[in-house]
């Protein structure tokens, strides 16, 4: 039997899996969420997919040799605030660290343009109410000396008022402990003798960084998703065990590649908005085996636009996480999102005769007007289809017709008070989203020193290829790949299979020029013995081939922009010291422009970092080896009439089956490529090409 | 006392040359630009929906990534937590179409530059393609020295199309005190560098021997430097774009939008003033302190008068200019800007030009809100600046309360409303010299709304979206020990809405033999986050100071402690303005800032409310039985509905129980919702005053309904229980008054004033 690599992906309407045999086949498949278990939505997609192949969930489980997993679960209890009853433990006087918040409101998913109306600017509901937090003698300065030492008396006394109080799990965040985690440690002892039942974390061990808020906001989070993210997880793999796989579950993290069940299980604050980071190291691996190593990815759904990088092959990396307006350290892939989706509302001013879509979502319910359940405003979904670019009855794989004459009633009342026709007002509502997402993109890059002239656009999710032939062109790349045109809906799964095991390991410690190779490499070697004992200890599952990548940030003394430079190894020459200088200030003018370093002020070191990386049996894609300018028979579906902003004429256009394209096709626009999930569209002056993987590229002519 | 005879405003001042020389300059109704610079000021007003959409984004957008770039460019932390910066973008007269999310005072003090700058550059030396200015005279337009501005024409094919600029708070540009705020000034020649706008850039050049003057002056022009040049790229960052859109879609389209976006607002504010009754709203506040040693008050006094389809601003009544006190003109407009944008404009995404067009600003030269020169103004955004913008709030809130919709986006004063200002300097820990300041109030606290609770350490409303550092960030880059930084009970101000809570940060030196002090801090004897409608003050400004403390030998025993009175040693009360203040080992720096003021009458809270703000730590139990009159369990701090009920009806009956005028009640038909507390019903003798629950008369509205009230002279602490004795800083009588409905004993308004005060004629309607 063939062996298969298995990758599933839960959304919030749909959990997704991909099947790749080593044979290069690929079997997808969709099955409706269970929020209430979400782990039948995994097995049931699983056995969607086993069954297009001919088998049952058994054996497609024993024929496996690496399942990898992305999880929603700990977003969901955030979001749905399920989380645990979670205590915190913290230094004294220092207990209101998480209300104030660093005296923000919390930004996320705001409307920065209304962000001066308070009356609708509140802060996040605390994770961990004041009685819950108790402060206790212990202190350590900024050079990790002990002022004070650990007070254990009220330690004791901590715990037991809050195990008192019914706490599910604790967190542990002292100041400075990421300079000297001793005190944090021996809590974490005290604890473990007196509740060994309670999830605890620590901050030193989660995310040993710089700064009280954010690491504070990580560990209580950590906690706060711990029981449950842990309960599910073991579960899940324990139904995997049992149905005969026989390798750890690996599970998808922030950081742009999986950890095992066991790791996500002490630290599932690593899998927090985890999903659509498999989709950028999908596009990460496909890239690889395209040859592309700059990509900008694109996923766009029904709420969410999300925007990611890949430079030099790598996925850009942020140490920021947010969530419901909580700011967290967390080494992750970095994605910018804005709301504007298919779902985002047109808003119309008819005094002034204005015209706004987004940033509000007619999200899954009710939706756009065209799904018919209830939704009464228009959305960029509604114009789509009165434009012609969707199909009504080939919308999510046909389990679902679209409403299109009530689309055409809401479309036609906008354009009446607008005074504008009916087609013209579509064209320039999807416009309007198209343009907003084309600044996003520049915000991704340009706004971070990076020219999208450079990069090749990854367009997936359900509504990303619709609409990528605009916003691409528009933030200035040259190029768009459709990856893998069946799967580009499913694409995160695909990732999730695709994703190396990743472990992130950082110390920070700020230090001023002079700079000394001894002590950087005692920090690097520090880091190193971290990840090489992770591995000993997970043996087994990490046949691969290991790498580990290391880093310093650094920055000018004085300013908080930090530039991460690379380094040869763990064991640092005085010559590498010496030319960390000149990389710097060439990193430094790279992002901030030309000038921008200051030569005469003092540089400081303040992150060392390692990425360790185990390779993962990997996807074989199937590549043709002759190209056919001739495109097979049956591709031709037929035509439809089509709205073409740029002609500004309805055109009767050619509708394709993109699936059956092959290697060598090539597609003028204006045409339609349908695939049974998602929806090509090619505007006059594009050009579709079909790569030998399969892929769809769209150039300008 | 301040002499407070009647002076002249600009509006009765025809024959004075407002020029930003000795007098401030205030454009006039015409701007006299030289006929050597040519204008663009064509464009079409038939541009589709979808269009205008696209190219405002674009437009917004613009402005976003100028104020991103001078951030990245910079580093600095004024720029990164503070976000003391603002970019704008401008038409080619100088009308706003976009500021940005950042300082928000800053926008007030953009457009009159540029128009100082069309006036008196356009001829000589010119202003060119590739030319930049870069300016901060307060006379001129800035608020205060530090924040200096680098204003940037765009042109389009040899014609001046559109202005961007921006605004940087610089760390240091001379004076006697480090880091340029200069508490003890007596005038400007004591303050850093001044200067008119200079053409610092010429044909995309810098001019080295402009830029070696202005930088020769800054105690670190390194830095200086540095953030020139992240004013400069964002300038051509926000240029070159909007010049991409022009050739895009043509200069006519680019124009057309942008003066769509203010007519768009435009109509929107006038729609909003169509909906509010002619009349006039005033406020009554109190700066304290204007020079070290000095133990006055003086009296700010705002008034908005609505007539028509316009607004007009005053500061008449307000105290003379004095000591280091003082704003010019551009500060204070900027300031009651930032109130009118968050009231009125919120929803127009900092497009103020349309609003502009109907208000006018007619203050009173020579008061301290509106300074001659040389007065010194490097402290103005902390102080005179704050003390202009809080009370707007309320007479914004009391002329828009009427319209139902407009009174949801009411907001109460909120924290630090007067900026506690604690300037440090000394060796740091690796034997460096550094200067900087306190940042931490900033964390403020936003005030209550007319629909629910402030938001504790929500931060300053005019910078929305600034964050304080970590502790973690502060220890590292300072040689101090912070023991605490936590939110204090009762600091919010009570009322039916409570204000948000604001914070006490202690600290004591580490790794340093003495920390060099310099403090400026009004608002510490009276409150300045005052409530509105009923609602009581937050808490004042506190900085304590405690020398020799126990704290040494007490870590040495292993123990931390979170509050001062543990700690033992002798406490000073901090003077309100002084300078080199030496703090040593074991001695303890202290600041509370002022909390969110509250909203309505404190005995209407729900009781449930109450007892969550117990048991959240917002409140305490003593307070909630003193203030709010709410009886908790001990045991469980459930509300006993019974006591609750008749603590409460027991307070109301006692505050009446003497009054021995008659009690009348109105029944004819409702005219006007004034307040929360007031409404107007038509009466047999014309339209009158009523209570909004008890409808009892409360006096015809040509006449002040507080005559009618009971009135209460009360101590401050009875306002907020966090409140001294304002006998350590002040010689003047504060006290909280109340004016209590004679019908039902609930509160009407309350006043933070001097005992010798005539009641503040706070509404005047015209109906």
């Amino acid at each position: 039997m063939t062996s298969y690599l298995i990758g599933v992906d839960i959304g919030g309407t749909f959990t997704d899996c991909v099947i790749v045999g080593d044979d290069g086949q690929i079997t997808t498949a969709k099955a409706p969420s269970t929020p209430e278990d979400y782990s039948r939505g995994v097995l049931n997609s699983m056995s969607v997919a086993a069954d297009q192949l001919g088998y049952s969930l058994e054996e497609i489980c024993r024929s496996t040799r690496l399942l990898t997993h992305g999880t929603t679960i700990g977003t969901n209890a955030v979001i749905q605030k399920r989380g645990a009853k979670v205590g915190i433990i913290t230094t004294k006087g220092h207990n209101d660290v998480i209300h104030i918040m660093r005296g923000s409101r919390g930004l996320t998913g705001r409307d920065i343009s209304k962000i001066i109306h308070f009356p609708e600017s509140s802060k996040p509901t605390p994770l961990v109410p004041k009685s819950l937090i108790e402060g206790i003698s212990e202190r350590v300065d900024y050079r990790g000396d002990v002022v004070v030492p650990l007070h254990e008396g009220e330690t004791r006394e901590a715990i037991k008022s809050l195990l008192d109080k019914g706490v599910e799990a604790i967190a542990i965040c002292f100041l400075w402990s990421f300079k000297r985690p001793e005190h944090e440690l021996r809590v974490k002892e005290i604890l473990a003798e007196m509740a060994p039942d309670v999830f605890v974390t620590c901050s030193s061990d989660l995310v040993p960084r710089w700064g009280e808020y954010e690491r504070l906001t990580a560990t209580a989070l950590n906690a706060y998703i711990g029981p449950l993210t842990a309960g599910y997880l073991l579960r899940l793999d324990q139904k995997f065990k049992d149905l005969g796989y026989a390798y750890p579950l690996q599970v998808v993290q922030c950081g742009g590649g999986t950890i095992s069940v066991e790791r996500a299980v002490q630290a599932p604050l690593l899998t927090l908005d985890s999903g659509p980071v498999a989709g950028v190291t999908g596009s990460k691996y496909l890239g690889q085996i395209m040859g592309y190593s700059n990509i900008i990815t694109t996923d766009m759904g029904g709420t969410s636009f999300d925007v990611g990088l890949v430079i030099d092959g790598e996925p850009a990396a942020s140490s920021l996480g947010l969530v419901n307006q909580y700011e967290y350290f967390l080494p992750n892939v970095d994605i910018q999102a804005i709301g504007a989706g298919g779902g985002s509302l047109v808003e119309i001013d008819e005094k002034n005769g204005l015209i706004k879509v987004g940033p509000q979502s007619a999200g899954a319910q009710p939706g756009p007007v065209c799904y018919g359940r209830g939704g009464t405003q228009a959305t960029v979904t509604d114009a789509a289809l009165v434009l012609g670019y969707i199909s009504p009855d080939k919308f999510a794989s046909g389990t679902m017709k679209l409403a299109k004459d009530q689309a055409e009633k809401v479309i036609y009342d906008v354009a009446a008070s607008l005074d504008m026709t009916p087609l013209a007002c579509a064209a320039g509502i999807v416009r309007i989203a198209e343009f907003q997402m084309a600044d996003l993109i520049r915000k991704a890059t340009v706004q971070r020193g990076i020219d999208p002239r450079d990069f090749v656009v990854f367009a997936f999710g359900g509504a990303g290829p619709m609409h990528a032939g605009v916003y691409a062109f528009e933030a200035g790349a040259k190029k768009v790949v459709v990856p893998q045109t069946k799967m580009a809906s499913t694409w995160c799964a695909f990732g999730a299979g695709a994703a190396d095991i990743l472990h992130v390991y950082e110390i920070v410690d700020i230090i001023a020029e002079p700079f000394g190779a001894s002590q950087f490499s005692q920090h690097l070697a520090s880091l190193e013995a971290q990840a090489d004992a992770q591995f000993d200890y997970e043996q087994g599952s990490t046949a691969g081939k290991i790498s580990y990548r290391y880093s310093i940030s650094l920055r000018h003394k004085g300013q908080i922009n930090e530039v991460e430079i690379f380094l040869p190894g763990a064991h640092l020459t005085e010559g590498d010291i010496a030319k960390l200088k000149g990389e710097f200030y060439d990193r430094y003018e790279q992002l901030y422009g030309l000038g921008s370093y200051y030569s005469k002020a003092k540089l400081e070191a303040v992150t060392f970092r390692l990425r360790a990386v185990v390779e993962t049996p990997k996807p074989q894609l199937v590549q043709s080896l002759t190209a056919t300018g001739e495109i097979p028979d049956g591709v031709l579906l037929g035509s439809r009439s089509v709205y073409w902003d740029g002609l500004g004429q309805s055109v009767d256009t050619p509708v394709y089956d993109a699936e059956l394209l092959v290697y060598g096709n090539a597609i003028v626009g204006p045409a339609i490529l349908e695939t049974v999930d998602t929806t090509i569209v090619l505007h006059p002056e594009r050009r579709a090409f079909v790569d030998h993987f399969g892929n769809v590229e769209i150039t300008q002519i | 006392m301040n002499n407070l005879q009647r002076m002249p405003k600009v509006s009765e001042l025809p024959d004075v040359s407002f020029d930003g020389v000795n007098e401030p300059y205030i454009p006039g109704e015409t701007l006299n630009i030289s006929p050597k610079l040519k204008l663009h000021s064509k464009w079409s007003d038939d541009i589709d929906p979808i269009s205008y959409e696209v190219i405002r984004h674009n437009l917004w957008n613009i402005n976003e990534e100028h104020g991103a770039t001078i951030q990245r460019i910079s580093g600095s932390p004024v720029a990164i937590y503070a976000f003391d910066l603002n970019p704008s973008i401008l038409t080619e007269d100088a009308e706003f179409v976009f500021f940005g999310p950042y300082m928000q005072y800053m926008s007030g003090v953009t457009d009159v530059q540029v128009k100082w700058l069309l006036e008196n550059r356009s001829d000589n030396p010119g202003i060119e393609d590739g030319d930049m200015f870069l300016a901060n005279d307060p006379w001129v337009g800035a608020a205060h020295q530090m924040d200096v501005m680098l204003i940037c024409p765009v042109f389009w094919e040899g014609e001046l199309f559109c202005w961007v600029t921006n605004c940087l708070h610089q760390h240091d540009i001379g004076g006697i005190t480090p880091a340029s705020f200069c508490p003890s000034a007596e005038s400007t020649f004591d303050e850093g560098i001044l200067i008119p706008p200079i053409k610092i850039i010429e044909n995309n050049e810098i001019r080295r021997d402009i830029e070696e003057l202005y930088l020769r002056s800054s105690r670190s022009p390194e830095i200086v430097a540095l953030d020139f040049r992240a004013q400069m790229a964002g300038n051509m960052a926000a240029k070159e774009r909007i010049l991409a859109l022009i050739k895009r879609y043509g200069p006519e389209t680019i124009k057309g939008v942008m003066k769509k976006i203010i007519s768009t607002a435009e109509v929107d504010f006038l729609e909003k003033l169509s909906k509010i009754p002619d009349g006039e709203w005033r406020e009554r506040s109190y700066v304290e302190c204007c020079r070290p040693g000095d133990r006055q008050v003086y009296p700010a006094h705002i008034l908005v008068r609505k007539k028509g389809n316009h607004l007009t601003f005053e500061n008449e009544g307000t105290a003379l200019q004095d000591g280091a006190m003082n704003a010019t003109y551009a500060g204070w407009r900027g300031s009651v800007m930032v109130a009118i944008n968050q009231i009125l404009c919120w929803e127009q995404s900092f497009a103020m030009g349309g609003a502009l067009r109907h208000i006018t600003f007619d203050p009173t030269p020579g008061t301290f809100t509106c300074a001659r020169f040389p007065a010194s103004v490097s402290t103005a955004p902390v102080q005179a600046m704050e003390i202009a913008l809080y009370p707007t709030y309320n007479v914004l809130a009391k002329m828009v309360y009427s319209d139902p919709e407009m009174r949801k986006d009411i907001m109460c004063t909120g924290g630090s409303s007067q900026f506690p200002t604690v300037f440090f300097n000394g060796l740091d820990q690796r034997g460096d010299r550094y200067a900087m300041g306190l940042i931490d109030p900033l964390a403020g606290a936003i005030g209550a709304f007319s629909n629910g609770d402030g938001i504790s350490t929500g931060g300053q409303a005019r910078t929305p979206i600034c964050k304080i550092p970590n502790i973690e960030h502060t220890e590292q880059l300072y040689p101090l020990l912070i023991l605490y930084r936590r939110e204090i009970a009762d600091s919010g101000g009570a009322g039916k809405y409570r204000g948000g809570l604001s914070a006490e940060v202690a600290f004591m030196p580490h790794n340093t033999e003495e920390i060099l002090h310099n403090t400026v801090s009004s608002g510490s004897a009276l409150p300045t986050s005052i409530g509105m409608m009923g609602g009581y003050p937050g808490v004042t400004n506190i900085i304590t100071f405690s020398k020799d403390t126990d704290v040494l030998t007490r870590m040495d025993e292993g123990l931390l402690f979170d509050d001062l009175e543990a700690l033992g040693g002798e406490t000073i009360a901090v003077p309100l303005r002084q300078e080199n203040f030496s703090q040593k080992a074991a001695d303890i720096f202290s600041v509370t800032w002022s909390g969110g003021g509250g909203y309505g009458e404190p005995l209407e809270r729900e009781p449930s409310r109450v007892a969550e703000d117990v048991r959240a730590y917002s409140v305490t139990r003593e307070a909630a039985h003193t203030v709010y009159g709410v009886v908790l369990d001990r045991e469980t701090g459930d509300v006993n509905v019974a006591l609750t009920k008749s603590l409460r009806e027991d307070r109301r009956h006692k505050r009446i129980q003497s009054y021995e005028g008659d009690v009348k009640t109105l029944e004819g038909e409702l005219i006007l919702e004034v307040t929360q507390n007031i409404n107007v019903r038509q009466g047999d003798a014309g339209k009158h005053y009523c209570c909004s629950r008890c409808s009892a008369d409360l006096g015809a509205i040509s006449g002040n309904y507080k005559e009618a009230c009971i009135s209460e002279n009360l101590p401050l602490s009875v306002s907020n229980p966090l409140i001294g004795d304002p006998d350590r800083f002040v010689d003047a009588d504060p006290l909280f008054r109340q004016f209590i409905c004679p019908g039902c004993g609930f509160i009407v308004e309350t006043e933070i004033c001097l005992r010798d005060d005539p009641f503040l004629d706070d509404i005047r309607l015209q109906l």
